[in-house]
């Protein structure tokens, strides 16, 4: 196919506008899936993705399009996650493009998300083809989110497809303006190799395949390549394209958007964003934009039943072939055994994660509470990064301590703006600016701790707005806190997987909470035990569960034998999904008591 | 002969009808109609014409209500167990005190019964009616003195506490009320709401477990002082007058159970009769049977012996299962007595003081550890 009609485009939109529904039909009306093997959203292939309506994984697939001047044009389409978690691997697929379809939903308009993705797709130099959705809704309004896209994002709406992603209403209008507004691709087809990895997944059989755009030059089925940024070097024994079934190909061309196999066993020498060249003539310098991925949440998984450690390992091992942002370590608990620490880029990140382990592998996890790297500074003048509470030094060893900062960018109605606000502050926020965008509508631009996020902030957000806030983040380093570990101590010993590392202002209403929660969940036992919180030692907040005082049963005769049996089994199966830590046994809710805090706050 | 040596020494019979329905009570009961009666009658016979039944140390006729049954049906069932009651040492029968009349009683002491259970519940008069029990205090006490009249002088008084809205007081003024009647054994129960009973269905609550606990030790506590010992969870006894029946299941002893809603153990076998009255009508012969382990016996054996205040003979246990107690049990049962729940010694393991209002959670220690049930992991290898 002549370079100049190939479009190289993605979607682009605010979760749940309709992004995957649109690219569905776009592949129905390209005849590119039989009607037949439409499966709805057949993009997410995941069946997390599929029943959660998130993307996950990016994938490409290529289409022709007969145009209406008459020509066949053909159409690579790259499908993006939606989320803020995953905003790196959004940022490398736009990078592979040229244009983006800009969905925005007619009932719910402009979002956080589809202001932070059109910026991505503007520095990606992309051209921007609004699209909107859900216009077959009774309560769309298209005329004021046109209005909305005009003022706050400055994109001419001129035009701009009124659609119905779900009926197939006027989506040929969308694949038109593709062929006219979006630029055919530029590049030499006789200059050095260029290609950008923007995703990568394991074949069991063929080892890593990695999903690339050709920028310059091509890549042939037999040439020897080299990751740019890690140096890894590999002969292609197969390239392609997806249809989005796989087809092999000689030659990726320059434009092209494809895959290539070269027998790569580990997953951590393809990076997205990373630049593949020929080794024997490699290009001078790699595609701007490459940027290593590093976990920002971190968490211990734990398997219930510690004989299934094994079974987890497996597990992490088979994920991580797929998901290269995925860290674990082995890590010991002396209350939960041996487990894993495991790092994640977000918290839906660290949901789909554990959601995928549980469903697909079949295990029952016990996850502790999320925590962020901390840098904490020693008076020996050495930093280490701290991701596990239970791992912090003795405050006496501590010079300083610093935590990660996000710049957070809140889209915020008019009437919840004060709740918003009281939230942000409540969460140690430092309030920077308020745009207001349009009738009605505000960005609120704070600086939080991304501790502060990944605990309950999103829950919390979307309750103090009635779901219309939404929210965008990004890292912007770290600050010097007064920040401390508080111990959780059962029976007078600490419990390593409750620890947390908090706030010392927040200490005090912190402890008392989880004490008093960690009272409401584990059950009375057959003696008292004390609930403590404790910093460095001293106690800031007790309780006590009081001991069992009747757990009999009044009447057993002859006839009673089986169902009494079967009462105590049941008392004991309750039993056994719990954790034995010393004497005390602890249900697994217990070990996300630190979190679930928001509970309580809603009940009060 | 050795298979009648073997032979269960204790029968159990149930009668499934009742005047009127208690409202916290779940086991098998119609309201009484004659019809019925007599059909069931039939089955009983039926039933007992093909079990093999040797002569019987106790026998315990409960229900329902066994005096709810006309005179001359009563008379008929009680004939019924006439050929194998030549050496039976306690023979009782479970008492609502307003359907005794001085006939019934006559007839209970011609077929030789010789023990009364009667049910006494609470001296509240608003918590009877709130449990729909149609008697008074002084009903029980004109029952007991028409049975004493009739030389049945065995009396056992079935008492209830934690029941909703009782206070301590109403509970110690109970007491003391049935003591009054002078019985030889109590039994008193705390309220437990099964959900397949009217106050299961009205969502009723027992009162709060500190309360419970509360009666449950002054109970314990009282009793002795009467010269009731307490020789089980439930059940205080003056010397010698321990529930000859009931012991038999405690000590994990062979009994037959007659009639829908009894149940029966011999040997490795337990069975439960049909828990309907229809099903049993239709087949008084058919039972449900379950073979028990070795491993089932012991525990079970555990359970029912650990309700005795003086515990389980750990020479009966060996001489049972030809193992040491210790040999299963040894980590559990040093667990417990060091957390001053069971004491161990004078070959005999028993519940502290402190261990027996807390016995489930002591019982569920001693339950084998059950297989991991959870599927293989998924995946391809």
């Amino acid at each position: 196919m002549d370079q100049k009609n190939i479009r190289n485009f993605c979607i682009i939109a605010h979760i749940d506008h309709g992004k995957s529904t649109l690219a569905d039909r776009i592949l129905e009306m390209t005849d590119t899936v039989q009607q037949r093997d439409m499966k709805a959203q057949l993009l997410d292939d995941m069946d997390l993705e599929r029943e959660r309506g998130i993307t996950i994984k990016l994938n490409a697939v290529q289409l022709s399009y007969h145009a209406r001047d008459g020509k066949d044009y053909l159409f690579n389409l790259i499908d993006t996650p939606g989320h803020v978690d995953f905003a790196y691997e959004v940022s490398r697929s736009l990078a592979a493009c040229e244009g983006a379809v800009l969905v925005v939903d007619a009932t719910q308009g402009v979002q956080a998300q589809t202001l932070a993705n059109t910026y991505l797709a503007l520095d990606n130099d992309l051209e921007i083809i609004p699209v909107i959705n859900k216009i077959d809704m009774n309560n769309a309004q298209p005329d004021v989110v046109k209005a909305e896209i005009e003022n706050i994002i400055g994109l001419d709406c001129t035009g701009a497809p009124l659609i119905s992603a779900r009926t197939g209403l006027n989506v040929e209008q969308v694949l038109e303006k593709i062929v006219t507004d979006i630029p055919a691709p530029s590049g030499d087809p006789e200059a050095p190799l260029q290609a950008l990895v923007f995703d990568s997944f394991y074949d069991p059989y063929r080892g890593v395949i990695a999903l690339v755009r050709i920028r310059q030059g091509e890549i042939h089925v037999g040439d020897r390549i080299r990751f740019m940024a890690t140096g890894a070097e590999y002969e292609i024994t197969e390239a392609g394209i997806r249809n989005p079934k796989e087809v092999p190909v000689q030659t990726l061309g320059c434009g092209d958007v494809g895959w290539f196999a070269a027998s790569i066993k580990s997953i951590r020498d393809v990076q997205v964003g990373d630049t593949v060249t020929l080794a024997a003539r490699p290009a001078g310098a790699p595609l701007e934009g490459y940027r290593k991925l590093n976990p920002m949440v971190y968490c211990g998984l734990y398997p219930s039943d510690a004989k299934r450690y094994e079974d987890l390992h497996e597990a992490l091992d088979k994920l991580q072939l797929n998901d290269a942002s995925l860290q674990y370590e082995p890590e010991t608990s002396q209350a939960l055994g041996f487990g894993f620490r495991c790092g994640f880029l977000g918290l839906l990140h660290m949901d789909v994660v554990q959601e995928r382990l549980e469903r697909e592998y079949n295990l029952d996890l016990i996850a502790t509470a999320p925590s962020v790297i901390y840098h904490v500074y020693l008076t020996d003048g050495t930093m280490i990064e701290i991701d596990n509470p239970a791992r912090m030094p003795e405050a006496s060893r501590i010079l300083r301590v610093e935590e990660p900062y996000v710049k957070a960018e809140l889209m915020v109605p008019d009437t919840y703006i004060g709740a918003v606000m009281d939230l942000c502050q409540n969460k140690r926020g430092i309030y920077k600016e308020m745009q207001v965008i349009d009738a009605g509508r505000n960005m609120l631009t704070y600086e939080l701790p991304l501790s502060e996020i990944i605990f309950d902030f999103f829950d919390r957000l979307k309750s103090c707005s009635k779901g219309y806030a939404s929210l965008d983040y990004e890292l912007i380093g770290y600050r010097k806190e007064d920040l401390v570990r508080m111990d959780i101590l059962l029976n007078g010993e600490p419990v390593d997987a409750l620890s947390v590392i908090i706030h010392r202002s927040e200490a005090y209403a912190r402890g008392s909470e989880i004490t008093i929660r960690l009272k409401e969940l584990i059950p009375k036992q057959q003696f008292e035990i004390p609930v403590q919180a404790a910093i460095g030692g001293k106690v800031i907040a007790r309780t006590n569960i009081k001991s069992l005082r009747k757990n009999v049963l009044a009447k057993c005769h002859g006839g009673d034998i089986s169902r009494k049996k079967k009462l105590l089994e049941k008392q004991k199966d309750g039993k056994k999904r719990m954790k034995a830590v010393g004497s005390v046994v602890i249900p697994q809710e217990a070990f996300m008591a630190v979190l679930s805090m928001d509970d309580d706050s809603r009940r009060k | 002969m050795t298979a009648a040596a073997n032979r269960p020494q204790a029968l159990y019979l149930h009668v499934p009808f009742c005047r009127t329905i208690c409202y916290y009570c779940d086991f098998c009961h119609e309201v009484y109609r004659r019809e019925t009666a007599l059909a069931w009658l039939q089955a009983v016979k039926n039933q007992l014409e093909g079990t093999e039944i040797g002569p019987l140390k106790t026998i315990y006729i409960g229900g329902g209500t066994p005096t709810s049954l006309d005179p001359d049906l009563l008379d008929e069932l009680l004939g019924l167990l006439d050929p194998y009651r030549r050496d039976t040492e306690e023979y009782t029968i479970e008492i609502n005190p307003e359907t005794l009349t001085d006939e019934k009683a006559e007839l209970l002491r011609k077929h030789g019964v010789n023990r009364a259970s009667l049910g006494f519940q609470t001296a509240d008069e608003t918590l009877l009616q709130e449990l729909n029990r149609h008697h008074t205090p002084q009903d029980v006490e004109q029952a007991a003195a028409c049975l004493r009249s009739h030389d049945i002088d065995n009396i056992s008084l079935d008492l209830m506490y934690s029941l909703p809205g009782q206070t301590m007081a109403s509970l110690q003024d109970s007491v003391h009320r049935a003591l009054e009647i002078r019985p030889d054994h109590l039994s008193l129960y705390s309220l437990t709401v099964e959900p397949d009973t009217v106050f299961g269905r009205r969502g009723i609550e027992p009162l709060d477990e500190d309360t419970e606990a509360d009666m449950y030790e002054w109970i314990c506590r009282t009793l002795p002082a009467y010269g009731y010992e307490q020789y089980e969870i439930s059940n205080f006894a003056r010397c010698g007058r321990e529930s000859r029946h009931n012991l038999v299941y405690w000590h994990y002893e062979d009994f037959i159970g007659i009639s829908c809603g009894a149940s029966g153990k011999e040997g490795n076998v337990r069975y439960d009769m049909p828990a309907r009255l229809s099903a049993y009508l239709a087949d008084p012969l058919a039972r449900d049977e379950l073979a028990l382990s070795e491993e089932d016996m012991m525990f079970e054996m555990i359970m029912m012996g650990l309700r005795l205040k003086n515990g389980i003979s750990e020479a009966d246990f060996s001489r049972r299962f030809g193992i040491d107690l210790h040999d299963i049990y040894g980590e559990v049962i040093s667990r417990m007595t060091a957390r001053g729940l069971l004491t161990d010694d004078g070959g005999r393991l028993a519940c502290t003081e402190a261990g027996f209002p807390l016995l489930n959670s002591v019982l569920v220690e001693f339950l084998p550890e059950t297989e991991n049930t959870l599927a293989p992991a998924a995946g391809e290898w």
